[in-house]
């Protein structure tokens, strides 16, 4: 007989062919693999570029709630309606009088008036600007609210006691001031108001005094309709004693009613709008893991399509001796190599959107490594799952049938 | 016998259905080493499927596939794969090249697997290309190859590993009558040098340039007579006696000395 015994011949196929033949598979059908790839691409980009802009602004928002420290209080009267629910008339000198730990208690009291540019000006087109009033004895409410002055000048013991007004910044541009050349004024229901300083925008915290026109108390209750009671308190406690003066504030503040009133810190806000974009972030990479997901999806129907279409391919294949294993593997290990392709074309557009977002807010840029890899890994999982109906589908065909001419 | 490549021993297959159909019946052939065999008969008449049998692709109903004075037919699997792999070359008339592989690497795929190296199989390609004549489209992707082009390169690819038959079926099926001329004049080239093929067509006059040819009518080999002068009038399947020994219509011809008119 001519070879040896036949029977003991096997067919053997090389790893690196197996993988040059996956590649070979798809860089032939190169506008089908690139669109076959994009769904595991945006997935796997979603989730690094979630990842990577909501640490960012995290570490920024934690920067800048490390900057203020932590320990300014903001004291209201709290929700309740009548007397009872009021702080205690000049309550923040009360304060400052018996609680040693705060360093700075101004407060801000409730003006029932209303500010525009001059009396021509219609009053609905200055709407939202707010008139508070503050007392000789609170003229440091700068520090408790950490706040600073853009131009001009804050209020002092003369100021208080004449028409003169510090505006925020918003109620500053509501009011058409930009500078204070030529002395400008405002008209506060009917009296004319000198603009002697305008605020620094505030950013995060208490941002609400934007939009307030801050005059003395003692010309606000000459003029208008003014109450005793403080509408908003500002305090700042060194950090170890802020629970403690937490404690005991209520009392002090409002000794008939202690359970009405609000004492919280605004950095709090700050920390619970950091949980609020987690939740967030993890609610939208459960949305791109969906994404991924119907990728691999994508993928197992066109690798299904692919074993129809290359039916007379497997044929040749297995009278070239490829066994039903080699060609299964083929299959699966395109699938995989597809997938990956589309994970790492992912990475990079989500690495890139990570830096974009970090050089455009200039923060610096971090880099989600645990879901780059988590990432990378589904890819993987993904591709070789999709792969495994294809590649047994593959692998049944007849050889027979496979390479007789389709009818 | 000592010298058999291939041997079908009362080889019968159907497909399911009501009533099963029975396209092979009782089928005796011997492929001796060195023979260029031509199986001729009219569409439908089990060509291919006697082709399948003989190239391991699939299983006989009944009787049994010898290649190599081995019984296949009941081989698993990994085992026939590697028959298929090793011992065999195929040549299909639709050539089933790889549309993204350039000639060399389409011919380079007749050892892929037998996990020769990528840098030895292309040395082999090229050496098989050079062989039927392609040594100036090495690189051509199928794309910019005529069909006889293709058919060459399939043919090349089919001859890579040395296999101990090569079976075409209808290989001359998808091209004009100049190029099938010259298809059959590379297969007996090749078989002068040794290779021995069994050829597929349902061209009468293609068959009788082939030294040896065996008529298959209705899933049955005829006992006919040379088809140098066969008429195709002539046969009664009724009469065909589908006995013991093998029965074939055989022109054992000296090697090519009478065919190579009939080929050009
Ligand atoms: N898989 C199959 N199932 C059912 N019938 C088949 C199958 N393959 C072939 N046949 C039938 O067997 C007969 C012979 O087919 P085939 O061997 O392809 O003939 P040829 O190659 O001589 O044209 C035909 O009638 C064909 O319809
Ligand atoms: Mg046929």
């Amino acid at each position: 007989m001519s070879g040896p015994n036949v029977k003991k011949l096997r067919s053997k196929l090389r790893i690196v062919d197996v993988v040059s033949q996956a590649v070979r598979g798809l860089t032939s059908r190169k506008l089908r693999t690139a669109l076959t790839a994009l769904g595991i691409s945006i997935g796997i980009a979603s989730l690094i570029a979630i990842q990577g802009i909501t640490e960012a602004n995290q570490a920024d928002a934690k920067a800048e709630i490390d900057a203020l420290g932590s320990d300014f209080l903001f004291i209201t009267p709290g929700t309740g309606v009548g007397e009872e629910a009021e702080l205690l008339p000049y309550a923040s000198a009360m304060l400052e009088t018996h609680i040693d730990e705060l360093e700075y208690v101004a407060a801000l009291y409730p003006v029932d008036a209303r500010a525009r540019r001059n009396e021509l000006v219609p009053e609905v087109q200055t709407g939202g600007v707010t008139v508070s009033a503050l007392t000789a004895a609170d003229l440091d409410l700068l520090e408790p609210v950490n706040g600073s002055v853009a131009f001009g000048r804050f209020h002092d013991t003369t100021s208080v006691e004449v028409p003169s007004v510090v505006l925020g910044s918003l109620a500053a541009d509501r009011l058409g001031i930009r500078h204070l050349i030529g002395h400008p004024t405002i008209n506060i229901s009917g009296t004319d108001f000198a603009v002697i300083g305008v605020l620094n925008e505030f950013e995060i915290l208490n941002t609400d005094l934007n939009r307030t026109a801050i005059i003395g108390l003692g010309v606000a209750d000459t003029l208008f309709e003014t109450p005793d009671n403080p509408s908003a308190i500002y305090a700042q406690v060194p950090p170890e004693q802020l629970d403690e003066v937490r404690d005991i504030i209520p009392a002090q503040a409002n000794p008939a009613a202690p359970g009405e009133v609000a004492v919280s810190r605004p950095t709090e806000a700050l920390e619970i709008r950091e949980v609020i974009d987690e939740t967030f972030a993890r609610i939208l990479q459960a949305l791109a893991l969906i994404v991924l997901a119907v990728g691999g999806i994508g993928i197992a129907n066109i690798m299904v399509i692919s074993v129809i279409e290359r039916r007379g391919e497997i044929g040749l294949r297995r009278s070239l001796g490829a066994t039903r294993k080699h060609i299964a593997s083929q299959f699966i290990i395109e699938s995989t190599v597809l997938s990956l392709l589309g994970g790492l074309l992912g990475v990079a557009i989500g690495v890139s959107i990570v830096f974009g977002y970090a050089r455009y807010k200039d923060f610096e840029a971090i880099i989600p490594w645990y879901w780059l890899s988590i990432g990378l890994a589904a890819a993987f999982g993904l591709g070789a799952f999709a792969g495994l109906y294809p590649a047994w589908r593959a692998s049944r065909l007849d050889p027979a049938e496979a390479v007789r001419p389709a009818a | 016998m000592s010298n058999a490549v291939l041997e079908l021993r009362d080889v019968s297959k159907s497909y399911a259905g009501s009533p099963p159909i029975e396209v092979l019946k009782e089928i005796d052939l011997t492929i001796s080493e060195g023979e260029l065999v031509a199986i001729v008969g009219p569409s439908g008449s089990g060509k291919s499927t006697l082709l399948n049998m003989m190239g391991a692709l699939d299983r006989p109903t009944s009787g049994e596939v010898l290649i190599d004075g081995s019984v296949v037919n009941g081989l698993r699997d990994p085992s026939l794969s590697g028959v298929r792999g090793r011992r065999l070359g195929f040549v299909f008339q639709q050539f089933h090249l790889l549309p993204g592989l350039s000639a060399t690497e389409n011919v380079a795929t007749g050892l892929l697997y037998h996990g020769t190296k990528g840098r030895a199989r292309k040395a082999a390609a090229r050496e098989a290309l050079e062989r039927v004549g392609l040594g100036h489209r090495l690189d051509q992707k199928p794309g910019k190859l005529s069909g006889g082009e293709r058919q060459r390169v399939a043919i090349a690819r089919a001859l890579l590993g040395d296999p101990a038959i090569v079976l075409a079926d209808e290989p001359t099926g998808n091209l004009d009558s100049q190029t099938t001329a010259e298809i059959v004049e590379l297969f007996l080239e090749l078989n002068e040098q040794g290779s021995t093929i069994v050829m597929i067509t349902h061209d009468q006059d293609l068959a009788r340039s082939m030294p040896r040819v065996v008529e298959i009518l209705d899933g049955q080999i005829l006992d006919g007579a040379d088809p140098a002068d066969h008429d195709p009038a002539d046969h009664d399947p009724g009469d065909d006696d589908l006995g013991d020994e093998p029965v074939e219509s055989e022109l054992e011809a000296a090697d090519g000395d009478t065919n190579e008119d009939d080929a050009s």
